[in-house]
């Protein structure tokens, strides 16, 4: 267990689908090699198949505190990585190249199915929701895990994967329930988001949330009852983990998004809420119906001038009001040279071996 | 079985060296190794439906020349795996006592360690482990090892030599004596790893001739 827990509240209202976080989390963490197409950030639209693809029907997690079957996803299903032809597209093409990408036609990718969404025109509806490793309470893949390989931090409840114990046996992707573990076939180990914790460590707000420019995150410490985690989860219970009936306990949340409204056939506004309550049920669970409730009934008491301490947590004028403890500025950070650094990076010998034929005697 | 003295080991570090056809071999009985002995509770769920560790047998043969121990072995596999980038490999390992009489199964424990030598298809050798307890295996002390391996017309063949010299973390092998030997066969194909896999029913008895 861990003595205290670092969390996120992701605000889904704010949320503009920039990726602006996805591109700040990979160039922070996964430019290397076997990280093409690892996103350890994604933002997607929803509803829509999510990154992997169909993330929520490949199983894993706890029900009833049993652990469940679960799917490895392959790295198709997230999306391999690829190069766009900038330099014929932008420089050579004389206007004539089309952008796209080098090689083998993609066929997945993180928000693939931008903006597609779901219902009729004019009711259709969409909305962004940005994933990371939900460092739960309750890690499945630190349970499946039989290397031992994977823990959860006493200090901050950040879950981290010790690769010189990691074998990529993969145990931990299928029972990931969240699907937020890729596999790096360069070095043979599972890897996913750290939280940024040589950020948290010395006092700076995640990659993700610090370049945000819709101010979506919060951070914090789930018991630090002065900070917005605290206040957003527990007191004004607004802020809500994705799939509950998963039962890991994830320790990032999630403002639910207000509706607008449906336009009946005549173009007026119906009062209806165009996403349906009980699609939101399914992502966030039967919570979630009181938490709009109570959000809708703060934006009134602000509109009506009688102040709303969740409108203001949530409004966040001051921008370092998001973090909580994590507000010192990035320049701040001391560097610290990581291994691959100071040493020159290890490629696994080249893989040879050599097959006899169908009667034949070479080794 | 017994691990025959032989002159030269040089002569049987090949698969299909000449040498190898007049060393008896053992038929080793193999069996999946059991679901409940899988480390944790998703590793059952996800294998306690499907089937694994399927090879039926393999067989075994040794030979040793006073200084390096071969041990050549041979099963039945439709097609070679080798992983590629994101499966698993064909596999097959050898495991002696370091101390004691362990539990093959249970891949020893704090007191009575097991030492295991591992070869995987995508690779072109071997590599040393030893094992307190399952889930627990780490590099062991350095024994001199290498390894020969072909596929061919449904079968695999692997020759792997390791020297009689051991250490605390390596069993240590000794002309006229009794010792034994325990077996496990990964399936890549069936993303067989780790403890998914087939096991000899117990260790088998290996006599390494004075």
């Amino acid at each position: 267990m861990s003595n205290r827990q670092v969390a996120m509240v992701i605000d889904l209202n704010k949320c503009i689908g920039c990726q602006t976080c996805t591109v700040a989390c990979k160039t922070s963490w996964t430019s290397g090699e076997g990280q093409e197409g690892m996103w350890w950030n994604q933002v997607n639209t929803a509803p829509g198949h999510g990154t992997p693809k169909d993330w929520e029907k490949m199983g894993g997690g706890f029900k009833g505190g049993e652990p469940q079957k679960g799917v490895r996803p392959a790295q198709g299903d997230f999306g391999e990585g690829f190069e766009l032809n900038y330099k014929e597209a932008l420089f050579e093409g004389a206007g004539n190249e089309a952008l796209k990408p080098i090689g083998d036609e993609p066929q997945w990718g993180t928000n693939w199915d931008e903006d597609v969404g779901a219902g009729d025109y004019p009711n259709s509806y969409f909305f962004y929701i940005p994933r990371i490793c939900n460092h739960c309470t309750k890690p499945a893949c630190m349970e499946a895990c039989p290397r031992g390989a994977i823990s959860k931090r006493e200090e901050d409840g950040i879950v981290v994967i010790d690769e010189d114990h990691c074998r990529g046996l993969r145990f931990c992707q299928s029972a990931c329930p969240y699907k937020e573990i890729y596999y790096n076939h360069v070095t043979g180990h599972a890897q996913k988001c750290v939280f940024c914790l040589p950020r948290i460590e010395q006092g700076v707000a995640t990659a993700c949330s610090r370049q945000c420019p819709g101010r979506v995150r919060f951070l914090g410490f789930l018991e630090d009852e002065d900070g917005p985690i605290h206040k957003l989860v527990n007191v004004h219970k607004v802020a809500l983990g994705l799939h509950p009936e998963y039962e890991t306990e994830p320790n990032v949340f999630y403002i639910p998004p207000l509706s607008p409204e449906k336009f009946d056939d005549e173009g007026n506004p119906t009062g209806e809420d165009r996403i349906p309550l009980e699609y939101l049920e399914s992502l966030f669970g039967p919570e979630v119906g009181p938490a709009l409730e109570r959000i809708k009934q703060g934006r009134a008491d602000k509109q009506a001038g009688k102040g709303s301490d969740l409108m203001d947590t949530l409004i966040s004028k001051n921008f370092l009001d998001l973090f909580g403890p994590f507000t010192n500025h990035p320049r701040e950070i001391e560097r610290i040279a990581t291994e691959l650094e100071r040493e020159p990076v290890i490629v696994p010998p080249s893989i040879e071996i050599a097959y006899r034929g169908p009667g034949g005697s070479s080794q | 079985m017994r691990s025959e003295k032989i002159s030269a080991i040089a002569d049987y570090a090949a698969t299909t060296a000449a040498g190898w056809q007049q060393i008896a071999a053992e038929t080793v009985e193999m069996v999946p190794a059991p679901v409940e002995m899988q480390p944790n509770g998703f590793i059952q769920a996800n294998w306690r439906d499907r089937p694994y560790g399927q090879l039926a047998s393999l067989e075994a043969q040794s030979v040793h020349d006073g200084t390096t121990l071969a041990v050549r072995l041979r099963w039945a596999s439709e097609k070679p795996e080798t992983g590629g980038r994101e499966g698993f490999p064909d596999g097959a390992a050898i495991a002696f006592p370091i101390k004691g009489e362990p539990v093959l199964w249970t891949m020893g424990t704090e007191d009575e360690p097991v030492q295991f030598i591992q070869w995987q298809a995508m690779k072109n050798k071997i590599r040393s482990v030893v094992a307190w307890g399952i889930g627990s295996s780490v590099p062991g002390s350095p024994v001199s090892e290498s390894v020969t391996a072909g596929w061919s017309q449904g079968y695999w063949t692997i020759v792997m030599l390791r020297t009689l010299a051991g250490g605390p973390e390596a069993a240590t092998l000794e002309p006229g004596t009794d010792t034994r030997i325990g077996f496990a066969v990964w399936n890549g194909s069936n993303e067989e790893r780790a403890g998914i896999k087939a096991v000899s029913v117990d260790w088998s008895p290996l006599t390494i001739e004075a």
